[in-house]
């Protein structure tokens, strides 16, 4: 079966601790299955974003067929944040954006207006946006929710369905939000029943964080969905075909 | 590395809580389906944290193979001592606190009359840990220092956004113990090379995991066979104080 990781990051480092390298992880894709990563950064969220979306680009370029990177720009910056997140999406190798508020150190009501602005930007381009989930006090699942309602018109996916305490709140968001998707990314196989019994297997997606951690994590978040009890048809869903949708990877093969 | 029995599942839950729901005879099939010796089960929803007695009851009369860790929320006060007592009684091995779900602080004074008990009792105390606020692991922490002969267990081990917290507290505190029943790979692996094997505890968190993806995960550890025995059996019969 066709796997699409919606949840990764590729980075050399966080702060000293080494993480895998470019080698490995593709090692770790090859390894568990998995066809196609969405990258993000680790680094990027303390700073320097325009050198660290470089990078995120240089490693799709790279491997055209196996990464696909997503953007992230610091908000608090406003206007400048705006203009470095059109650059990247104007870039057709960038499908995506990746916010982490809890590093990145804003609630979204923080920055309201230039969230307001990225989000359209993201809309325009018809880009998800990832956002951190499941953890005060920047990053609670009901933030990333309230900020869903600024800008209907954006596709917003929470980037842990709700991690470890928020999972049920998380599903009942997804069910209640039209433009709101999951990345199932933390929660547990017996979560994910009652997720897809919210929504609908249609608004979920996989996604393992793997780079942040070793090709381990990614072989047990796979777990996750696979020993779920989900029948084949919404495990390929969230294996692959909403990821190609939201993706339009159809539309646009890599 | 291979799995092999025995294993003892330090922390399943019965009850239904949300989503999930859980009864003795489907966790004895499960247990079975992946050969797991002996369960150590706790309330969970409102058996936690009201209805004490129900709970308990459902974990202590499941069945000789379940064993139960009992709950009591510790506003009760000394009705909950007495709940304490009736399940010493019936058998239990251990207690079970939960900050979130029964309202309080681990460090709460209230709590130490539950604590006391469980010195007396010769229980292992595990806290649940995880959320901000009232389950912060460093909270259990803080209680941990204060009773150097007293095993606690970091239930769900600080799942997940205080899990950079692990490394230095289980530095500080020698009698404090990971169930590593949600938790991924290299943070396990990083307290047994830095701690030792004796301080991890195999829990399947059933049901919200689940046996298959759970032992999976064991499975993948970089550890070897003597260190794999204490994570699935040794420690848990050790702390529990299984026969």
């Amino acid at each position: 079966m066709r796997i699409i990781d919606f949840h990764t990051h590729l980075q050399d480092r966080w702060f000293l601790r080494p993480l895998p390298s470019e080698t490995q992880f593709l090692d770790g894709m090859d390894r568990c299955g998995v066809e196609v990563s969405c990258i993000y950064t680790i680094m990027g969220f303390y700073g320097n974003c325009e050198r660290e979306n470089n990078q995120l680009a240089n490693y799709a370029r790279a491997h055209p067929k196996r990464i696909i990177p997503f953007a992230t720009v610091d908000p608090k910056l406003g206007k400048p944040a705006v203009e470095e997140l059109e650059r990247c999406l104007s870039n057709p190798v960038f499908r995506g954006v990746k916010f982490h508020n809890w590093l990145q150190a804003f609630a979204p009501s923080m920055a309201r207006e230039t969230m307001i602005e990225i989000l359209r930007c993201c809309a325009r381009h018809d880009a998800p946006v990832v956002f951190h989930d499941g953890t005060p006090p920047y990053a609670t699942t009901f933030q990333i929710a309230a900020m869903t309602r600024w800008v209907p018109e954006a596709k917003i996916v929470l980037g842990h369905g709700g991690l470890a305490d928020y999972v049920y709140p998380a599903g009942q968001l997804l069910r209640d939000m039209p433009n709101l998707y999951i990345c199932f990314c933390g929660p547990k196989a017996g979560d994910l029943p009652y997720l897809v019994e919210m929504a609908g297997a249609d608004k979920v997606l996989f996604g393992s964080d793997f780079g942040f951690s070793d090709w381990k994590m990614l072989a047990g978040r796979l777990d996750d969905v696979i020993e779920s009890g989900l029948d084949n048809a919404s495990i390929e869903k969230i294996l692959h075909g909403n990821a190609e949708q939201l993706l339009h990877l159809k539309e646009r093969p890599l | 590395m291979k799995i092999e029995p025995p294993i003892i599942d330090a922390h399943a839950l019965l009850g239904a809580e949300y989503h999930l729901k859980l009864d003795p005879v489907e966790l004895l099939r499960r247990m079975d389906a992946h050969m797991v010796e002996t369960a150590i089960a706790r309330p969970m929803g409102a058996e936690l944290a009201v209805f004490n007695t129900e709970g308990n009851n459902r974990v202590l009369k499941a069945h000789p193979r379940i064993r139960g860790m009992a709950a009591a929320n510790p506003w009760f006060g000394g009705k909950a001592i007495e709940e304490l007592k009736r399940c010493r009684d019936l058998g239990a091995v251990g207690l079970f606190l939960h900050p979130s779900r029964q309202g309080f602080m681990p460090t709460d004074d209230l709590v130490r009359p539950l604590l006391d008990f469980a010195v007396e009792a010769g229980w292992p105390v595990m806290f649940h840990t995880g959320s901000y606020v009232q389950s912060d692991i460093l909270a259990l922490g803080e209680v941990a220092r204060k009773y150097p002969g007293l095993n606690f267990i970091a239930g769900f081990g600080g799942f997940t956004d205080m899990w950079f917290e692990l490394p230095g507290l289980f530095a500080e505190a020698p009698n404090l113990y990971l169930d590593a029943s949600v938790m991924w790979s290299d943070a396990i692996e990083q307290i047994v090379r830095e701690r030792g094997e004796s301080r991890v505890l195999f829990g399947s968190a059933e049901p919200r995991n689940c046996y298959a993806a759970g032992l999976k995960m064991f499975e993948r550890l970089d550890v070897n066979d003597q260190q794999m025995r204490a994570i699935l059996s040794a420690n848990a019969k050790r702390i529990f104080r299984l026969p």
